[in-house]
């Protein structure tokens, strides 16, 4: 008799649950702590509690399809704008009013990164791209064109250190030559948005810019091997006088006592009139169109996360360049932990370069080019060649 | 000691009872109805066999084929399932549910630019000990109207026990009265010297006098404090899916103006059941209009798709369907992986076959010489060399690819070649030398196991066989082949074969080390020199546009039957389970 009342104690035990509204947000670490403290605010107000749950960058997007298509998954992920592509291709996130948002504050480089067929399905909070970073010990005033930088990396390059290094074999970082020099990864259009079948990765400008950064390590300024790793770590010993890195790296420089300049990629005139173009990258808050709290979610991130205050509290956790224009007047008068020289630099960068696409075709690119890029690199191919062969790759994929 | 041990029983039953009890209600909650069946007669079976002497003898195969179901036979079937499926990236959803987005969910609502918005605020019937109780009314302004709305009665909740839509009418107050149904509110207006219609209304009573009590007001600082209540209590349980009819007019809570009033909010899409007649036979289609442009949806390649103004399609959202060998023809048909598959194979056998036969020789010196009893050390010795496999796979890959094979920086090349004055070897860039590197590495993790098993075998072999040869004069070689090796082979083959089978699939190491690469020039499918067949697979499923389930488990199935079949003819020719059978 004793042991049937155990277990029924336990069934009834194991049936009763308890319901009640939260908020889940995947975010990875540095924005985690504030995201908490503005939740807490949130709870307070409207008594529907936040959970701030720290999840890997690289991860976000593949837990967030797998839990979210089985309708479980968190209301809100931090991310970037490349995923909202095939996020509103598989449906799984929400839309939002441009009219909720106070458009005109934003930048509208962040919004246009998140609009999928004309409407918004993310709100921004800070925009990226690369530059170049020089160490002044070496460098003291920086080149003007990428000739010259080629002379100076030239003279640094020793068996200790480098002159000029960075993540070539990475499209993302190699793209700001291609496209300066004129290749554009989709035809874009105002109107109809992408044509993903209007590949511009091997026309001439695009073979040219490939050109220039083959020849750095034909010159055997940038050793084969060296990747970003070999850049960012040299760079901190201060043994590499100018890399090529984005804003999320500056805070680690700064903390290692590296006295550094950076001069935008769209300043470097890689020839005569061209000059570098790197990818713009937007990072921004999206919601789980699955999710049952979707209103109050949306209302977390419109009237708490991305108000002015909300986007500078992004700005102190993660040193990016913040999407509203009204931050970076806000960070002008209260400032941050990034010196403004340097902030203004990449908002240059920035201002001047390309979003990189958001549709799911994009997805399609990355590896046929890092092929090409390591093919050209290590001589087996000619850029031309390289490229053709990847473009016909990405064709055959997309098809 | 008796009594805690008897407790401690009970306690885990009751546990993996209530652990599995609780599982069967979220499979079923999340649909999946097989496998909770399936879990819940386990759970009346195991109970059984537990409190009944009749199931004893079940009590030890009933786990068994528990995990044998959980863990190999529902994976099986759930692989075979999605391969005759497009699973995958822009089709994930069941059509039901597919239809169920259009149709409720409020993205696909509309808002017409010049419709009504609705301010409002909440009256709530505070119990005896003055709090608020789920009893509520709402008042809504238009322009200089007030309208009034009782607390819905249709409510609607999903399979997860959330809720979808809620319905209410709203009723003009005139004359500070109204009736709704069979009662009657009268407005009561807080006595200040502003004219009558001006004046705030502060609390609304039915005939019974019955009082309702202004509660919270959007942007109302004198109610903030009740916004907790608000929102997480009555908004949560029915105002948010709250679809308010006047006349002919529908109020939803504003998406555009974030929830802060109600406005005139339509669905886009409704469904119909439209005829067909095939023949002699009528049939009915359920088919999805879109009611602003009053066309149907088209449904094409398990999509839904919106004919906009200028006659495009617009995919709206896509759906799981059944293509039946569509997956599998494509496997066949498509260039892309015919192509390249010959290639990708040899090198796939190859790679298993030689790491087998590298990390059985080096496993087999190894475990020779540590069986020596003339070794000292031993333990010293073991240890060390188990090192490579007690490490995890995943760092020693990224160590051997930084710290060993980089081109300018790797120890082999910068040491070892570089103080003779050997040109740097392209490991990563070589098609030979990043297929050395990939066998290295596995090389390195799998001697151990090797080892393990090989001495565990040789310290099997009786002594006295070598005692007798050794007077019988058996040479040290001759005592190898003739005594240690077909003892050893007995023990030892049926691992051989299931290693084989495992590096066959062994993806971790080719996706860490090269990532399949190098590319090989001039073609134009993604298959790089060291990709095997599963990576090649992970590659073309998972690695461009999103996620492509469907084509990954038909391409799995093919694996699985190429795996069986050269490890069925590996075992025939290795005998190796003849001495089990004898």
């Amino acid at each position: 008799m004793k042991k049937w009342a155990i277990l029924a104690l336990v069934m009834m035990l194991s049936v009763v649950s308890v319901f009640s509204a939260t908020i889940v947000i995947w975010s990875s670490e540095k924005q985690v702590d504030f995201m908490k403290k503005i939740g807490q605010q949130f709870t307070k107000d409207t008594g529907i509690t936040v959970d701030v749950q720290m999840v890997n960058y690289g991860d976000i997007k593949s837990k967030y399809l797998t839990a979210a298509q089985a309708g479980e998954g968190p209301d809100i992920i931090v991310g970037a704008h490349d995923w909202v592509g095939e996020l509103v291709e598989n449906g799984l996130v929400e839309s939002i009013p441009f009219s909720a948002i106070e458009s005109d504050k934003f930048a509208e480089s962040g919004l246009n990164a998140f609009t999928v067929d004309g409407k918004l399905y993310g709100v921004p909070y800070a925009i990226e791209a690369l530059a170049i970073l020089y160490n002044k010990d070496y460098i003291p005033e920086p080149p003007a064109t990428f000739a010259e930088l080629k002379e100076i990396a030239k003279d640094y390059t020793t068996d200790e250190t480098l002159g000029f290094v960075f993540d070539a074999a990475n499209f993302y970082h190699a793209y700001g030559f291609l496209a300066g020099m004129g290749g554009n990864v989709f035809a874009w259009d105002k109107k109809t948005g992408y044509d993903v079948n209007n590949i511009g990765l091997n026309n001439e400008g695009a073979i040219e810019g490939l050109k220039l950064i083959t020849s750095l390590y034909e010159e055997g300024i940038i050793p084969q091997g060296a990747n970003g790793n070999t850049a960012d770590s040299m760079f901190k010993e201060g043994l590499a006088a100018a890399i090529i890195n984005g804003p999320w790296a500056v805070a680690d420089y700064l903390n290692a006592g590296i006295d550094f300049g950076v001069l935008p990629l769209t300043e470097l005139e890689l020839a005569p009139g061209k000059y570098g173009k790197p990818f713009v990258g937007v990072q921004g808050l999206m919601i789980n169109s699955k999710s049952a709290n979707k209103a109050f979610a949306k209302e977390f991130v419109i009237n708490y996360l991305a108000t002015a205050d909300g986007i500078y509290n992004f700005y102190i956790a993660d040193p990016r360049l913040p999407s509203r224009n009204d931050v970076t007047e806000l960070i002008k008068t209260k400032g941050g932990p990034v010196p403004q020289e340097i902030v203004d630099e990449f908002v240059k960068s920035a201002a001047g370069g390309e979003p990189m696409p958001n549709v799911p075709e994009m997805g399609s690119v990355w590896s046929p080019m890092a092929d090409a890029l390591s093919l050209a690199y290590s001589g087996q191919l000619s850029p031309a060649e390289a490229l053709n062969d990847a473009v016909s790759k990405i064709k055959e994929a997309i098809k | 000691m008796k009594g805690l041990t008897k407790f401690l029983i009970w306690s885990v039953i009751g546990l993996i009872n209530a652990a599995l009890i609780w599982a069967v209600f979220t499979i079923f909650s999340l649909g999946n109805y097989g496998m909770g069946t399936i879990i819940a007669i386990f759970v009346i079976a195991a109970d059984w066999a537990v409190f009944s002497p009749k199931g004893y003898p079940y009590r030890y195969t009933l786990p068994a084929l528990f995990f044998v179901f959980l863990l190999t036979i529902y994976p099986m079937y759930y692989t075979f399932k999605t391969a005759f499926t497009n699973y995958g990236t822009g089709n994930l959803f069941s059509r039901e549910e597919a239809i169920n987005t259009l149709l409720n969910d409020p993205s696909y609502f509309y808002e017409p630019e010049d419709g009504d918005i609705l301010n409002f605020k909440v009256f709530v019937k505070y119990d005896d000990n003055f709090k608020p109780t789920e009893d509520f009314l709402i008042l809504l302004k238009n322009g200089n109207d007030y309208y009034l709305t009782e607390k819905p009665e249709i409510l609607k909740y999903n399979s997860k026990g959330q809720l979808t839509n809620a319905e209410s009418r709203m009723y003009k107050i005139e004359n500070d009265t109204v009736t709704i149904n069979t009662n009657t509110y009268s407005v009561m207006r807080s006595e200040t010297k502003m004219s009558e219609s001006q004046a705030l209304i502060v609390s609304i009573e039915d005939q019974n006098g019955k009082r309702y009590s202004y509660f919270y007001g959007i942007g109302d600082p004198t109610v903030a404090s009740n916004s907790a209540y608000y929102n997480s209590v009555l908004r949560e349980k029915y105002i948010k899916a709250l679809e308010i009819n006047y006349q002919a007019k529908k109020f939803r809570l504003s998406s555009r103006n974030i929830y802060r009033n109600f406005s005139e909010t339509y669905r886009v899409y409704d469904i119909s059941v439209k005829s067909e007649s095939k023949g002699e036979r009528k049939i009915y289609k359920t088919v999805v209009v879109n009611k602003l442009t009053n066309r149907e949806v088209v449904e094409n390649d398990s999509a839904f798709y919106d004919i906009d103004t200028n006659g495009n399609l617009k995919r709206l959202v896509g759906y799981i369907d059944n293509v039946g060998f569509s997956q599998f023809d494509k496997i066949i048909n498509d260039p892309k992986i015919s192509g390249p598959f010959l290639k990708i194979f040899i090198w796939t056998f190859l790679y298993a076959l030689l790491s087998v036969i590298f990390t059985f020789i080096i496993g087999l010196v190894l475990a020779l010489v540590l069986n020596d009893k003339n070794l000292k050390g031993k333990i010293i010795y073991r240890t060390l060399l188990i090192i490579p496999w007690a490490v995890p796979a995943f760092i020693s890959a990224l160590v051997w690819k930084n710290g060993f094979f980089n081109e300018t920086y790797g120890i082999i090349n910068k040491f070892f070649l570089g103080t003779f004055g050997i040109a740097p070897i392209k490991w990563m860039n070589d098609p030979f030398w990043a297929k050395v590197a990939v066998l290295i590495l596995n090389t390195w993790l799998g001697f151990p196991y090797m080892m393990t098993v090989t001495l565990g075998a040789l310290q099997s072999i009786p002594d006295e066989l070598y005692e007798a040869s050794s007077i019988d004069g058996a040479s040290p070689w001759r005592q190898f082949s003739k005594i240690t090796m077909p003892l050893l082979m007995i023990a030892v083959s049926p691992l051989l074969v299931m290693s084989f089978a495992f590096n066959f699939n062994n993806f971790t190491n080719i996706y860490l080390l090269t990532g399949g690469g190098p590319a090989i020039p001039g073609a134009n499918t993604p298959a790089g020199s060291t990709d095997i067949l599963i990576s090649y697979t992970y590659k073309l499923a998972f690695d461009g546009r999103g996620q492509d389930f469907g084509f990954a488990s038909a391409i799995s199935i093919i694996i699985f039957i190429i795996v069986s079949g050269i490890s069925y003819v590996n075992f025939k020719i290795s005998g190796a389970f003849e001495e089990v059978n004898r």
